[in-house]
This record gives C-alpha cells, structure tokens and sequence, in this order.
C-alpha cells in the first residue's frame, strides 16, 4: 500500500470540498442570480462547526449539520431582502455580506477568537481513527500506516458527502424545483407570467447554495483543524466564482469540473514555483478569449453522450 | 441521469490519474555515521502572491545558511523549498509533500502562524521536527512535541521595549493602538495591556486598526485630545510608518513604543523624520558590531544585492540551530533530531544567544533600539 501516498489523498480532499463549493455556487447561478456571499455562509459553517466541537464537544456530523442549517437559516434571511436586487447589485450587496461577517468574525473576540481564529479543531481522519481504535480495528491490520489511514479516511468522507451533494442537485434539475429554476433563469417575467413563484424560488436556491456553502465550510474546518476569518476573504468568494466562470455554469459538472482542475493546478505545477500562479493566470485569460462559456457546456456534454467510448479512452 | 454518471466517473478517473502521475519512489534519509551525514530537509514558504517578500527573505536566508553548512562538509543538506502562498490549505499540502513524498527529515516554515496551526498537527503528527522562523502567535509549540520556533513572540519583545521607555520618559498615561485582525499585531497588543497594567500604568484610551488602512486620523486626533505621556502601537512596518507620519504632522509629538513588527528599516523609509524617536524590541539589529552579525550582512548583501532583515536573520539562524542538532544526532533521523533539536542550548548564531525552553520556545533576550538620526540605534 506504499503508493497511497497521504499528499494526494490530501489535495484530492481539497478538490472535493472545493467542488461542493462549486455546485453552491451553480444552485444559485442556475437562477440567474450572481451570488459573491458563498464565503460568508463558508465561514459560518466553519465556524459554527468548529465551534460546537471545540467548546460544546459536540460530535463532528450533528457539528457539521448544524453548520450547515445555520448558514442556510442565515441564507434566507439575507436572501429575502437582497434579491429584490439583481445583476452586479446582487453580487455587490453579497460580496458586502461577507466583508460584514468577516469583520464579525474578528470584533467578536469572546466568541471567535478574533483574528486568531480556532485551533485545535477535532480533525475528521484522527477521530475516526481512534474511533476504529476503540473499536479492536487496527490500520496495519490492512496493510495502512496511520497517516495513510487518515488522509484516506478523510477522503473517503469527502467523496461520499460531495457525490450526494452533487448527485442530489443533479437530480433537482430535473425536477419541478429545478424546472422553474431554468425558467427563472432564461426570463423572469415569463417565468412569473406563467405561474411560477419567482421570488419564492429564488429564495430557495439561495439558501440552498448558502447551506452547501456552510457544509463545505464545516467540512473544511474539520479538515484542517484550523479556522480564521483570514481563510474567507473575498479572495475566497471570488476564487469560488472562478470555479463556475472557467468549468463553465450551465451545467452543474462544470463548476464541479473547475473546482477540481483549479485546486489540482497549482499543486501539479509545484516543480516551477514561481511561475505556477502566471500560469494559472495565463490559463484563465485563454479560457476567456477562446471559450467564454467555460470549459462545460451542454454542448460538450451530449458530444460525450453520443461517444462515450472515445473519451473514455 | 445513468449517462451522467458516466461522465463524472470519466472526469474522476482522468483528473486521478493525472495527481497519482505525481507519485515518488520513497528514499530513505539515512545514512552511517561515519561519512558526512547527509538529509534532506524541507521548506515552506511564501514564494507567491502576498507576503512573498517575507518568504523571499526567509529563503534566502536558510539558502545562504545551507551553502556555509554544505561548504564545511559534516553535514550536506538538500534543501526542498514549496509554496504556499500564504494558504492554509497550501501549506498543508505542501507539509504533506515534504513529509510523504519527499521523505525530508525536517521541515523549516511555514511563514505565517496561521499556516503553522494546520501544517503543525500534521508534522507533528507524523512524527517530524517542523520549526517556525516566524510564526509568533501564542500556542504555536504547544501544539506538539515536535513544533519547534525560534521566533521571537511580541509577548518577549514588548516587555523589554515598553520597560526601558517608561523608564526614560517616565510614562504614566498611555493610548494603545494595533491592528486587530492580524494574529501578530493582535498579541502584541495583548502583552502591551498586560504589561501596562502591570507597570500601573493609565491606559487613557484603546484604538484600533485594520491591515492596508490609509488613514488613521480618526484615531490619532482622539488619541491627541487625550493628551497621553507615549502612545504603544502594536503593528506591522507599513501601516506602522503611516501611523507614525500622520501623527507627527498633526502635532502629536509623544514617543512611540513598539514591538517587533516595528523593527524594519522600511519604518524609516515611510515615515521619514516622523520616525525619531521611535522606541522598538528586536533580537535583530543589523548595524551590530558583533563579528558573526557583520559578516552575515556582508555575504548576504553579497549574495542577494540588499541588506538582511529580521526574517532573514531568524531563517539563517534557524537553519544553522537544525544543522547543529543534525551534527549532534550524528543520523538524519527524524525522531533523534528532535531529540537533539530540543537539546539546543546557548547556540551562537546572528541573533544572539539562543535557547528553546521545556516546551520548545524561545529563550533570548531582545534589544530594545531607538530610531535617531534616521536609524535605529541601541537605546540606553
């Protein structure tokens, strides 16, 4: 088992959480509204998580459930008011929200921790290992060092919770919700004109991307076993719409897509340090010029349909 | 749906093996004693985005401390340095690299505390000596046994800085002034409070500040009308040169006292006049006659074309503490080396001398500068 090697298992966790922030930021694209909040509601996943853990010992999934609702609830108390607004106000407004609750995050000394964030959050692999350590389960028993049995633990986790998030929401397109989201999106007044809740729908997929948004905020708290309000900068909520603008946003793969190829990027150009970010920005601006629409696009995906055994090759 | 499914697997199954292409053959770090004791050891530092001119100075720093070790021949280091570009999420990959790809036998970095408080666990976790150079905030060693620094916290520096001025001046009422949303800063001013308190000083007022603020008038007219014997302000050399120009212009002319985040000649270089008087703590003071300090200046200015700063100094020095306790351990072991790392007492290096406490921190013993003549000079 000497190629598991706990450096990929670790950046492939990263592309996972960062691939469930990726389908939190096409639930509320595929309404039409440009949302820059997912790294506020991020923060409070994380931080509600790493909270409860820290000083209530609550165990890790009530932890992360919680975190989860509680950046949803927060989801649809902002969205309610901020939807009336629409385009580049809407992103402005969200893009505050997070500044806002950054600024929380820092002043609420008592709570948070100020600038100095959370240490010492229960990590999801050590727990578990020493869980399967109670339990008569030893990892060399399968040929496992311990550090190997964590990271692959932590991945496994991470893969299950991000292939339910993603195929619940690919599911959901097909669906009435999903439907009247599409309508939504394509013309609002139409969408309204024929019966469909508008506001009422979007405020749904909003809370839906912001409780996502919470979720891989908790799992990344747990993940990292550190958390500061300097991990959800807008740096952050721009890096999440990067996903969606260059994996492409009328699909859910494609923000999934752009999650994982950006997060794998700058570690598989490790070997030219310097230079690794140029790149990175080099490939954004081609992506703009040649294929604005992003690298998925429903086009691609029923080219794949058709010959699934060419690409598969 | 089925057909979707598909697609992702297919998605999946390329983007994996395109990270399992990565994967290196493990080679063992030992080697007997008798020959140079050979290792590997890595590094993590900011090399881009913000914050890369501190990790440029603390890679250049153990770089010029490696080619002295490499020179001497007891102990030949390969030096891995990586990225993080201040990332927590980088500089856990990064330490998950070092300690499983690259099998080094000891990590020196991460840059920032934050960074530190996620690649430490794991470092210490898998049993590998990690040492910061200069993660400052509190708790850093407590982590594990085997997280090491060798950075001055603020918690050290500002007691000496804030004693001596009070002494001089003869201070009775302050205003306090930090940044509050940086971890450095933050504890700075957590000490400068303590250590007010004890000192029976009157702290008048309490003022803060965010990272990249232009103007600080607001706190600086209220701080005036107060009327305060010496105003301590915990921050970084940017916001703190501006601080300290804009208070001078608008009349107020008591003394400042600082900590370490104060010491950059780049103080002087933004606040110009302004900056007299200033009143810092620093274990680093480049302009020392000490012999070790002049001849490390020399070669570094040699070598890289500007002046040393403190992050440098602290990375050479860092580099040579954990060349030593390889020398001491007489294997690239992991395990031995901390052993002899924790064993490090009255090292000599630029910074003066050197110690680690029971719980792997620092011992040593600032000085306190003051800036006169438009550069820092020993107080007395």
């Amino acid at each position: 088992m000497e190629w598991l090697n706990p450096y990929h298992l670790q950046v492939a966790s990263f592309m996972l959480i960062n691939a469930i922030l990726g389908v939190s930021i096409f639930i509320t694209l595929s309404t039409g509204q440009l949302s820059l909040g997912n790294a506020g509601f991020m923060s409070i996943g994380a931080y509600a998580a790493a909270l409860l853990s820290t000083q209530h010992q609550v165990p890790i999934p009530v932890g992360i459930l919680a975190g989860s609702l509680l950046a949803g609830a927060v989801g649809i108390l902002v969205g309610i008011p901020s939807l009336r607004l629409s385009g580049v106000y809407l992103a402005i407004a969200t893009l505050g929200f997070g500044e806002v609750l950054r600024a929380v995050l820092i002043n609420w000394e008592s709570l948070t921790g100020g600038a100095v964030g959370v240490a010492a959050i229960p990590q999801m692999g050590r727990v578990i290992l020493s869980m399967a350590r109670d339990g008569g389960f030893s990892p060399e028993s399968i040929g496992l060092r311990n550090n190997q049995f964590i990271s692959l633990s932590v991945f496994l986790v991470l893969l299950l919770c991000t292939l339910l998030s993603a195929a619940f929401f690919l599911r959901l397109s097909r669906t009435r919700v999903g439907r009247a989201y599409t309508a939504i999106k394509l013309d609002e007044s139409a969408a309204e004109a024929a019966g469909i809740p508008v506001t009422y729908y979007k405020v749904l997929a909003f809370s839906q991307g912001a409780l996502l948004s919470g979720f891989a905020g908790a799992l990344f708290a747990h993940t990292t076993s550190f958390v500061s309000p300097g991990d959800f900068t807008y740096h952050r909520a721009v890096e999440i719409l990067v996903f969606a603008v260059f994996g492409g946003s009328e699909h859910l793969l494609g923000p999934v897509f752009g999650a994982a190829f950006l997060t794998l990027l700058p570690e598989a150009l490790r070997a030219i340090s310097e230079y690794r970010y140029i790149l990175y920005g080099i490939l954004l601006v081609l992506m703009m010029v040649f294929r604005p629409q992003g690298v998925i696009d429903p086009a691609l995906l029923r080219r794949f349909r058709r010959s699934p055994k060419e690409t598969a090759a | 749906m089925r057909r979707s499914v598909r697609g992702i697997a297919v998605v999946a199954c390329a983007l994996f093996a395109f990270v399992f292409m990565g994967a290196e053959k493990a080679k063992p770090a030992a080697k007997p004693a008798a020959e140079p004791i050979r290792a590997k050891i890595g590094v993590i530092s900011i090399i881009t985005g913000q914050g890369a001119a501190y990790g440029e100075a603390i890679t250049n720093g153990i770089k010029l401390a490696r080619d002295e070790v490499n020179a001497k021949g007891e102990v030949l280091v390969d030096l891995k340095i990586e990225d993080s570009s201040g990332k927590q999420e980088q500089a856990l990959a990064a330490a998950q690299k070092l300690i499983n790809s690259e099998q080094v036998v000891a990590i020196i970095g991460p840059t920032l505390s934050n960074e530190m408080m996620v690649a430490g666990p794991e470092a210490n976790a898998s049993g590998v000596p990690i040492m910061g150079t200069s993660t400052t905030a509190k708790g850093i060693t407590q982590i594990g046994k085997y997280v090491f620094r060798n950075a001055l916290p603020e918690s050290q520096a500002i007691p000496a800085s804030i004693g001596k001025a009070v002494k001089k001046h003869n201070i009775r009422k302050v205003a306090l002034l930090y940044g509050n949303d940086d971890v450095f800063t933050k504890s700075g001013f957590d000490t400068m409070k303590e250590v007010s308190g004890k000192l029976k000083l009157n702290i008048l007022t309490i003022e803060t500040f965010q990272k990249g603020q232009a103007d600080y008038k607001a706190q600086l007219t209220k701080i005036a009308s107060l009327k305060p014997d010496a105003v301590f302000c915990s921050a970084l050399y940017n916001e703190g040169g501006v601080i300290l120009a804009q208070a001078r212009k608008m009349g107020l002319k008591v003394p400042f006292v600082g900590g370490n985040g104060f010491n950059s000649p780049k103080v002087i270089e933004i606040a110009k006049d302004a900056a007299e008087g200033l009143t810092v703590a620093t274990p680093w003071f480049g302009e020392s006659n000490d012999p070790k300090v002049k001849g490390f200046v020399a070669k570094y200015e040699k070598a890289y074309g500007k002046k040393p700063d403190q992050f440098a100094a602290q990375a050479y020095d860092a580099f040579h503490i954990m060349a030593n306790a390889l020398k001491a351990a007489g294997i690239a072991d992991r395990a031995k080396l901390r052993d002899s790392l924790a064993a490090t007492k009255n090292f000599q290096g630029v910074l003066g001398k050197f110690s680690f406490d029971a719980e792997r921190d620092v011992v040593m013993s600032p000085i306190v500068l003051i800036v006169k003549g438009g550069k820092f000079t020993i107080f007395n």
